[in-house]
């Protein structure tokens, strides 16, 4: 056990000098890393964001029961219990006219338009969440038709047209993702490969002095190893630092466009999973990139 | 440092062996290269706390058989036993383990110049694994062995060819080998650098090392008046006892 703890130590500290030993290379190979992070993470954000607002809405709206404008406030919530009381919804919220006009104009942003008004257009409304095990396309019609045959209900909206289209757009936006991921995980693996490589070329005299008095393949393969694993962490953490400012400065001049676009309010950043799911991936490549350059360099 | 005579007595035999067994073996071994033979049947047997000199003209074969010791070449035939190891059937994961056991010397040094002095005595005992505080102090009282604790933090480019020989030499001693193999270790080096390698090389063989140095140095050879093996084309031609006539 001691053997194997003051051997780590070794391995780091040869690891460390083989990276001080050729700084350049290794710059170039973290460099790509991070190159590579980046369009990876950015992906990461967008797909995150849109996996946000679809489970947002699956947890809050999935029906929208338009009321009659004569009903009563009293018969309103009348109609909001009865409906709450159906199979299937988990969950109701009367939204009046005047929440209605409200949400509006702050949507909005006091637009001239609303000022104009002399009455309010909108009408009073039911928002509707189904239990989780009555989400599927299917159950929501049958859901929806229940409701629109209520007296007092004008309309149901059952917003499962455009969840599906955003649906699908996520799935292809993840599924170019997986692509380009590909890509960009095999350039990466070949350079930092092509890198290790140099450095263990550049380090075959020391190497074959250490088999000379009696080094394993294990003790010498691990250091490159090792490297190989720093190059790829620090690529990565370069990476989302950079995407992390890049996130910053973008998103605030974007705001708007991405709110009336993509429906995202306050887009958030990676989760730490996300952020620990980039430097670790950047590690693993690093680490596989490593192990081919020393499987394929002859260390004996 | 050391006169000629018996070998001295091992201060500490190895288990199951007795002093004056054979450490080395080899049986009818011959090592060729396609058509060309570089050792052509080869047998002999050097025991516990010999020091052998081997001798012979360029391309008779010294080298070849000093690798096949450390398991650096195979032999094509015959058999060899190293510390009771087959070295032509070991496996590639039971190199290191002999190694650890052969201590061995070149003639080019074979020193990492980016490492200090005491780095590059110190690697014989880290690829064991062993503790850095002991690593520090074996390597420090190796150094003073050799008289270059002083030299300990410089490089070896910085060294002249004898203090780099004697670097060598620390390193492929700081593990305590059963075995010292010594491939023309003074071919660089000038005649008084020579004997200051050689008086190292035979006080090792003085506290039980088996010792091995391949040279053409004739001088060396009737100066220390061991054991010589001569090769000739690959062939072992003469095999004189210590102190024999040459």
């Amino acid at each position: 056990m001691s053997a194997f703890f003051h051997q780590l130590v070794y391995f780091a500290r040869t690891a460390l000098r083989g990276l001080r030993a050729s700084p350049v290379t290794s710059a170039v190979s973290i460099a790509t890393i991070a190159v590579a992070v980046i369009p990876l993470g950015g992906l990461l954000v967008i797909t995150g964001n849109m996996r946000a607002l679809l489970d947002a809405y699956g947890r809050e709206r999935h029906l929208t029961a338009f009321l009659d404008p004569q009903l009563a406030d009293a018969q309103a919530e009348a109609l909001a219990r009865h409906v709450g009381a159906l199979a299937g919804v988990a969950h109701v919220e009367l939204v009046s006219r005047e929440q209605a006009l409200e949400r509006f104009r702050k949507r909005l942003g006091g637009s001239a338009l609303l000022e104009a008004l002399e009455e309010n257009p909108l009408p009073a409304s039911l928002e509707i969440a189904l239990r989780p095990e009555d989400r599927s396309a299917e159950r929501v019609r049958a859901v929806a038709a229940a409701i629109e045959k209520l007296p007092g209900v004008d309309e149901v909206a059952g917003g499962e047209t455009w969840i599906e289209g955003y649906a699908r757009a996520l799935a292809l936006v993840r599924g170019a993702g997986a692509g380009l991921g590909a890509v960009l995980a095999f350039a990466t693996l070949l350079v930092v490969a092509n890198t290790i490589r140099l450095a263990v070329y550049a380090r075959r005299d020391e190497l074959e002095i250490l088999a000379l008095v009696g080094a394993s393949r294990t003790f010498m393969r691990t250091p490159f190893l090792i490297e190989g694993v720093v190059q790829g962490a620090l690529g990565g953490a370069i990476g989302l630092a950079l995407l992390y400012g890049a996130f910053r400065v973008v998103v605030p001049q974007l705001g708007d466009a991405l709110e009336l676009f993509l429906g995202w309010s306050d887009p958030s950043f990676l989760s730490a999973r996300g952020m620990g799911l980039l430097i670790g991936g950047g590690a693993a490549f690093g680490l596989v990139g490593a192990a081919i350059a020393v499987a394929r360099t002859r260390i004996s | 440092m050391t006169g000629p005579g018996p070998a001295a007595p091992t201060a500490r035999p190895p288990a199951g062996r007795r002093a004056g067994d054979p450490l080395i073996r080899l049986f009818h071994v011959s090592k060729s290269y396609g058509a060309s033979f570089a050792l052509r049947d080869v047998s002999l047997e050097v025991r516990k706390g010999e020091m052998v000199f081997l001798t012979g003209p360029s391309g008779a074969g010294k080298t070849t058989l000093m690798k096949l010791l450390f398991a650096a070449e195979r032999p094509s035939e015959g058999q060899i036993l190293v510390l009771g190891r087959n070295v032509g059937r070991l496996r590639e994961s039971g190199i290191p383990a002999l190694r650890r056991r052969v201590g061995v010397v070149f003639q080019d040094f074979k020193l990492i110049a980016t490492r200090t002095v005491e780095d590059n005595v110190a690697l014989a005992l880290e690829v064991r694994g062993r503790p850095p505080r002991e690593v520090r102090a074996k390597s420090f009282a190796m150094l003073k062995r050799v008289g270059l604790q002083h030299r300990r933090h410089q490089h070896p480019p910085s060294l002249s060819g004898g203090e780099q020989q004697r670097v060598a030499l620390a390193r492929a001693l700081v593990n305590e080998p059963a075995i010292l193999v010594a491939d023309e270790p003074t071919g660089n080096l000038d005649a008084a650098l020579t004997l200051e390698i050689m008086d190292l090389v035979a006080a090792a063989a003085a506290r039980g090392t088996t010792v091995m140095v391949a040279t053409h140095d004739q001088a060396l050879i009737r100066r220390y008046a061991r054991r010589t093996l001569r090769l000739d084309a690959g062939r072992l031609v003469e095999d004189l006892p210590a102190g024999g006539a040459r």
